[in-house]
């Protein structure tokens, strides 16, 4: 392998990656410095199956109007989250373990997932440009995120079989860039949301209102 | 629009208060929306409107872009890139009270349904809060929090009058149950339950203060009202201010002390119960050693463990169940309310979504006080009126006053076929009484409790001129007819009769200026005046706070047994058994 590309492959995503760690320990220490709102009175509920309850809606299209009323849009979360995991886990195997991808059966399904995702990212940015309250609620950050992850998901589909020198430098680049990007844009919105459904979780499982009763 | 600046320590103040209000969850909220939309269509705003500007992810990014100028790492360096904005004119100040006072109910319904766990109404609030203390909140809650700040109640409420009218429906009780030991007790020292009401309940809806005393009663509770901190219901909660919040809780608590109750017990209303029970103790610090609860869970208790009997058949009307959103989001009561009514009522018809997933009613958040954005929340009241059609019910059973008053608001609006009740009214409808017969509905002598009295009745419908004419002639009374505000005008000033039932929308002069008129006029601003309508207008006399509230007020078409109990009340006269 030629060293550029390992140089990439290697030593470039390790210090990315730890500069993406670090200015998240910091974000999270910056969050943390923020009182947050105890709720001091008796409990009605139960605050730790609020806890799960709220974590669990992710898995539960049925708790939540938007999801079940919309399953589409559930099934493209799904399948867009599925290929970007993917895409990293290939960026992990390709310097470390190549011999994984010369497997033909786990190529194809890494490669189906992530052209699966990335048609579902392209839904998506249609939809942001299309949809009048989509436009409406969008940021540059917003279009320059799903482009950045379409593009990025397109290079991983042709860089995994590990063979096409350029889109392996395309694909390693962009994950490098991804990596520094990534804690200061929208896509670190999965580093709150743990914090965020933890909360909502607390106070809704503290006044038992979590679980969700049913009935409709 | 004028782009005026504003005074920079406007500006500063706003921001600086801004600041001071950020908490954890608030800066999650903030900080987590990734603009997916999946929210949009679960907001009646939008769902009524299909208006792009009144999806909740662009009502809360008119707060959030001040967060991101303020908090977000980025949006400190490069605003643009993130949708960042300052507050920079008064253009934008007012167009903050729009959205976060006019634009959204704080009901939740969003924050259910998005998938990272944005809570709008903590966005929203954390901005009122701001508004408010700049002394920018509609007039409306301006005026009912200052009334809670100053005379401890919500409505205006002197203590005088409170206590009239409990003694009132003291004998009110007494006479219905034909039991001299029926009462509303009143600042009793160590009762098992204190008991909080909403000054509704006081000044407009008697019924439901007499249907608890009839429960409790029945149940053989040691209960009390106390003479003060008696308002459950609290203001900070819907203006942001905390203070406030903390001080109508700390009213609250330290008369349950003083009178050594054993537990609180808040009567039916939504934003009440949430305030009184989960935030209150939070701003006001005070934790009670008594328990909290709601009125709905005593009466699940008294059925279960036997203490009342109930005979659904005296309810037969179809019933449905409207979910208050701080009971139901915010609460943790969908069940009770549910138990209760199938124990009371012959036909009980779920409405879809309901509970947690329940629509608002359109007038939470203390959007019945903001006559301002009327026009606004009775267009995206269309989807609950929708959903209460679908039931085919004809009386919608709910546990709020706020929400009495916004349904009864839309239904007039939307030309249902329906009547509202609180839970508890349909409960004491039922209740069996093991020594003495509860009678139905208050059983009035057609004699003539109301002589002596003349009444002046102003409509424009003919109809409705005899019908109320009849109603109040049979008992006794004089009546005076006129069917234009000029000529009631002109009657009051040559009759001055003892009260006045007026209808608000009128051709030519409208109740509401026939009402300014006589609040102005030193001859005729003492004649109690009752409106006869549910106009939304209604609701700027009430909370407008220029002019001393009406007296009393019943909706088209008149419930007979509701116009008589409230023109007694205001004449403070008791009835006469049949
Ligand atoms: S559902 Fe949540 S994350 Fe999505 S736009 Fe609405 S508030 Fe933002
Ligand atoms: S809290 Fe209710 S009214 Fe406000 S934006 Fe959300 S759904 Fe709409």
């Amino acid at each position: 392998m030629d060293d550029f590309l390992k140089f990439l492959e290697d030593e470039i995503q390790i210090i990315a990656l730890s500069i993406m760690g670090i200015v998240y320990i910091l974000k999270v220490i910056w969050l943390l410095k923020f009182k947050p709102i105890i709720e001091k009175t008796p409990a009605k509920g139960n605050e730790s199956v609020g806890i799960g309850y709220s974590f669990m809606t992710i898995a539960m299209p049925w708790s939540m109007e938007s999801s079940s009323k919309k399953f589409h849009k559930y099934l493209e979360f799904v399948i867009f989250h599925l290929g970007v995991a993917a895409a990293i886990t290939a960026s992990l195997i390709i310097p470390y373990w190549p011999q994984v991808m010369e497997n033909g059966m786990i190529l194809a399904i890494f490669q189906t997932i992530i052209a699966a995702a990335f048609l579902v990212g392209m839904i998506r940015l249609i939809r942001r440009i299309s949809s009048q309250v989509m436009r409406i609620i969008s940021s540059r950050d917003d279009y320059f995120s799903i482009i950045l992850l379409n593009v990025w998901l397109l290079s991983a589909f042709f860089a995994i079989p590990n063979k096409n020198y350029w889109m392996l430098v395309a694909f390693f680049a962009l994950t490098a860039f991804f990596l520094i990007y990534v804690p200061f844009s929208k896509i670190s919105h999965y580093l709150l949301w743990p914090f965020s459904r933890y909360y909502l979780g607390k106070t809704l499982g503290h006044r038992g209102v979590y679980p969700k009763k049913t009935g409709s | 629009m004028s782009q005026e600046p504003i005074k920079s320590d406007k500006i500063e103040k706003a921001l600086a208060l801004f600041k001071k209000r950020m908490n954890r969850q608030a800066v999650l909220s903030f900080g987590v929306c990734v603009h997916c939309g999946m929210c949009t269509e679960t907001c009646h705003y939008y769902e009524a409107t299909k208006d792009p500007k009144m999806a909740p992810a662009y009502k809360a990014d008119k707060v959030r872009k001040i967060y991101k100028k303020h908090f977000d790492w980025t949006g400190k360096i490069i605003p643009s890139w993130v949708g960042a904005r300052d507050i920079k004119t008064e253009d934008d100040l007012k167009e903050l009270v729009d959205v976060v006072f006019g634009s959204c109910t704080m009901c939740r319904r969003c924050t259910f349904n998005c998938p990272m766990g944005v809570d709008k109404a903590l966005i929203m609030r954390t901005m009122r809060g701001v508004l408010t203390e700049l002394d920018l909140a509609p007039q409306g809650v301006k005026d009912v929090s200052r009334d809670q700040w100053t005379i401890g109640n919500q409505m205006g409420v002197s203590d005088e009058d409170y206590l009239e009218t409990i003694e009132w429906l003291n004998d009110e009780l007494k006479t219905e149950l034909d039991d001299p030991s029926a009462s509303l007790p009143l600042d009793v020292e160590n009762c098992n339950m204190v008991y909080a009401i909403n000054p509704r309940e006081i000044k407009y809806a008697p019924m439901s203060l007499l249907a608890a005393g009839k429960i409790f009663h029945a149940a053989g509770e040691s209960w009390t009202l106390p003479s003060k901190g008696w308002d459950n219901t609290n203001f900070g909660l819907f203006s942001g201010d905390n203070a406030l919040g903390g001080h109508m809780g700390k009213l609250v608590f330290e008369n349950v002390q003083r009178l050594k109750g054993k537990s609180l017990v808040c009567s039916e209303c939504g934003h009440g119960y949430r305030a009184t029970k989960w935030e209150s103790p939070n701003w006001s610090g005070i934790i009670l050693e008594q328990p909290i609860y709601n009125f709905l869970e005593i009466m699940v208790d008294y059925v279960k463990s036997g203490r009342i009997k109930l005979d659904k058949t005296k309810n037969t009307e179809p019933v449905t169940y409207h979910d208050p959103c701080n009971l139901a989001r915010s609460g943790g009561i969908t069940e009770e309310p549910r138990f209760l009514l199938r124990q009371s009522i012959m036909d009980f018809r779920e409405m879809y979504p309901n509970r947690a997933d329940n629509w608002c009613c359109s007038g939470g958040g203390g959007a019945m006080s903001m006559s301002e954005f009327s026009k606004r929340r009775l267009e995206v009241a269309k989807v609950k009126a929708d959903q209460l059609k679908a039931t085919g019910a004809k009386i919608v059973a709910t546990a709020c006053h706020n929400c009495v008053d916004a349904l009864m608001d839309l239904i007039r609006h939307y030309k249902l076929d329906m009547k509202v009740a609180l839970v508890g009214e349909l409960v004491a409808n039922a209740l069996v009484m093991e020594r003495k017969a509860i009678p139905v509905m208050p059983a009035y002598a057609a004699d003539s409790f109301l002589s002596g009295f003349r009444i002046l009745v102003t409509d424009d419908e003919p109809d409705m001129v005899a019908f109320i004419s009849a109603v109040l002639g049979d008992h006794g009374a004089e009546i005076l007819r006129a069917s234009n505000g000029d000529e009631a005008l002109s009657i009051l000033r040559k009759e001055k009769p003892s009260m006045m039932t007026l209808d608000l929308s009128m051709p030519g002069k409208t109740g509401v200026e026939v009402y300014e008129e006589m609040k102005n006029d030193k001859f005729l601003k003492d004649i109690p005046v009752f409106i006869i309508t549910g106009q939304p207008e209604l609701r700027k006399l009430i909370y407008d706070g220029s002019y001393p509230p009406p007296n009393g007020y019943v909706d088209k078409p008149i419930d007979e047994e509701k116009l008589l109990l409230n023109v007694r009340k205001i004449l403070n006269l008791q009835h006469e058994k049949t």
